[in-house]
């Protein structure tokens, strides 16, 4: 469970984030949306303990991220905004390096290697060099390094940018398996539809602060429209339809 | 500690299997034997051999004896040079001129003026005016003695006092110049060698998008630094060993002491300069490594970084041109190192306190920018650069 509260932030005169809250539950997927320069990176990286917050807190599971930041970031698998691979390591072992890095030992961790290897079928790429993968393969490779330690929560920032059709429901069913499995996911994105079919709830952004927040459904509802691209505009567009 | 292991295993990784770094490692430590060994062979020739000298001499029918004797120690006349020679000679132009009353001046015992002239300024010539000089003079003296004698006079009254030479002040001028080039040489394969890496591992891995990944990871950026520092330092280290290492072998096929060099790379000065370069080696990636995560980017870090370069290779010069130096330049990193090289290549005993000292305060340095670099990975400068 990721708790986020009145989050605020500013470099100079820029107010980044402005009072921002919202929680994303346990079996849940969680959408942000929010234009362009809303706060959602900002936020993600203050989440992830790279940002301090000015005022307010981003609580995981329990543990305050402003406190101890390390113990907050093993309940937490990144998927992030610009993902690299090291170019000169076989996809194994870079997935080997971030379990290590998560703690996880001799069987134990290849146990967890080979499982999420499986998951995402990609055994036969399991021993090549990434230098030259597709941007699919990428994908995988960074999902399956951000998922071996099977952490509670899971955040993705804008994880189906580039992708093609395939990689894109791959990424889709991986999400929902692991909903089912009761894991809290928040991810961040620009596709409506996608956020439409996905997300249990979607939080809208829009200068740094709360727009709106609920079901597809519910916030179509709020703004009076039927596609959830035509209410995200509504939404963002005036002041309206801020409700929290 | 499981943490520790798996970042720098993954470094080293990455660091062996980037071919171009370790090339440009590796290549410092074949380059400096090679330069050693051409270098020595030169000046030994130099200073050894008698090559022939041509001189322009105008007059020379009148004074064969003093052209035969020139001849003899090989300064020969202009007109014996081969074509392959000639414009170089002529170029030259070295020109001595006999009188035409040379016969009868040394008949009458007077003073004969014979007139040498060239472009003394220039390098490459004084070394044939001194021959030249040396043979005239003993030619000259030879004759004065000889009519001493037949005076009945003892020639060792022109000498009343003699001055018995001895140079403590070994080696000689050229074999200090090879030690120097040695332990300037050291110490830029120290700095070189594991710059590739540093920058790869810090400014590069920034570049490629993976360093914010990495800063997320539940790691503390202390061990992130340790690891990439470990890595960069142990390709320096082998740079340093193996030019250590191939030079002595290389400066085994060369017999040095001809040149007056008093110092050989055995055993035990390997091993002093083993202990004395480590230091450096961990603090020259450390130096490098904070640098270039404070570039922007690959291309940044690198024209930042090969300023740091300089510095091995400007503070041993600099020094050679203090006379009187201070005592702390002893302790410094680099220009103590330098210092205590140039003792071991001039055979003076190597001061044990000054090799720790000078190597605690590399490693306290070290220590330093270490933590600083820690500290700073975990502001929020580093990570609003990031994208």
């Amino acid at each position: 469970m990721i708790e986020i509260t009145n989050l605020a932030k500013n470099f100079g005169k820029v107010q980044a984030l402005d009072g921002l809250s919202f929680t994303a539950k346990d079996g849940e997927i969680t959408g942000i949306l929010g234009p362009n320069g809303a706060g959602k990176t900002t936020c993600l990286r203050t989440l992830y303990g790279l940002l301090k917050a000015d005022t307010g807190s981003a609580i995981i599971d329990g543990i305050d991220v402003a406190q101890q930041p390390l113990l907050a970031r093993t309940r937490l698998g990144i998927f992030p905004d610009k993902f690299g691979l090291y170019e000169r390591l076989t996809a194994y072992e870079q997935i080997d390096y971030f379990a290590s890095i998560h703690g996880l030992t001799g069987s134990n961790k290849k146990q967890a290697i080979e499982q999420v290897l499986n998951d995402l079928d990609m055994q036969e790429l399991a021993h090549r060099k990434t230098q030259g993968f597709s941007q699919g393969q990428r994908m995988k490779v960074t999902l399956a390094q951000a998922l071996v330690h099977q952490p509670q929560n899971f955040v993705l920032d804008e994880p189906t940018r580039g992708l093609d059709v395939m990689s894109t429901r791959i990424l889709r069913n991986h999400l929902s398996k692991f909903k089912e499995k009761g894991h809290c996911i928040l991810f961040s994105s620009h596709v409506m539809q996608e956020v439409a079919a996905l997300c249990d709830r979607v939080i809208i952004v829009a200068n740094g602060k709360l727009a709106a927040q609920g079901t597809p459904e519910e916030l179509c509802e709020l703004a009076g429209e039927s596609q959830l691209e035509e209410a995200f505009v509504k939404i963002i567009g005036s002041d309206e339809g801020v409700a929290a | 500690m499981i943490q520790f292991k798996a970042l720098l295993s993954k470094e080293y990784k990455e660091a062996f299997r980037d071919k171009r770094a370790l090339m440009v490692a590796m290549m410092m430590a074949v380059m400096a034997p090679v330069m050693i060994f051409a270098l020595s062979k030169t000046m030994i020739k130099e200073m050894v051999a008698t090559p022939p000298v041509y001189v322009k001499v105008s007059g020379a029918e009148f004074a064969p004896k003093l052209i035969k004797q020139l001849e003899k120690e090989n300064i020969l006349l202009f007109s014996a040079v081969p074509d392959g020679d000639k414009r170089l000679w002529d170029e030259r132009n070295i020109e001595l001129t006999i009188p035409e009353t040379f016969a009868k001046d040394m008949l009458d015992g007077k003073t004969i003026n014979l007139t040498l002239s060239t472009d003394y300024s220039e390098k490459a010539i004084r070394s044939p005016i001194r021959r030249i000089k040396d043979e005239i003079n003993t030619y000259g003296r030879v004759i004065g003695y000889k009519r001493l004698i037949v005076r009945g006079i003892d020639a060792r009254l022109l000498r009343p006092i003699k001055i018995n030479e001895q140079d403590t002040a070994e080696p000689s001028s050229n074999a200090m110049f090879i030690s120097m080039m040695l332990g300037l040489y050291l110490l830029m394969a120290a700095f070189m060698s594991g710059l590739s890496v540093a920058i790869d591992s810090s400014a590069g891995e920034r570049e490629r998008n993976v360093l914010e990944m990495l800063l997320c990871q539940p790691v503390s950026t202390l061990k992130i630094v340790l690891a990439k520092l470990c890595s960069a330092s142990t390709i320096s280290a082998i740079g340093v060993i193996l030019t250590l290492l191939l030079t002595s072998v290389s400066v085994s096929f060369v017999d040095l002491s001809k040149i007056g060099a008093t110092f050989s790379l055995d055993a035990y000065s390997v091993f002093v300069i083993i202990v004395l370069l480590l230091p450096i080696s961990f603090f020259a990636s450390a130096l490098q490594l904070f640098v270039s995560f404070g570039a922007k980017s690959f291309k940044e870090a690198q024209s930042t970084v090969s300023m740091i370069i300089m510095l091995p290779a400007m503070i041993p010069v600099a020094l050679m041109f203090i006379d009187d130096k201070p005592a702390w330049l002893d302790w410094l990193p680099v220009s103590g190192q330098s210092l205590l090289m140039e003792d071991l290549f001039k055979d003076v005993p190597i001061n044990w306190v000054e090799v720790f000292a000078t190597g605690g305060v590399t490693i306290a340095m070290t220590v330093a920018l270490v933590m600083v670099l820690a500290h700073k990975l975990k502001s929020e400068k580093v990570v609003m650069a990031l994208s």
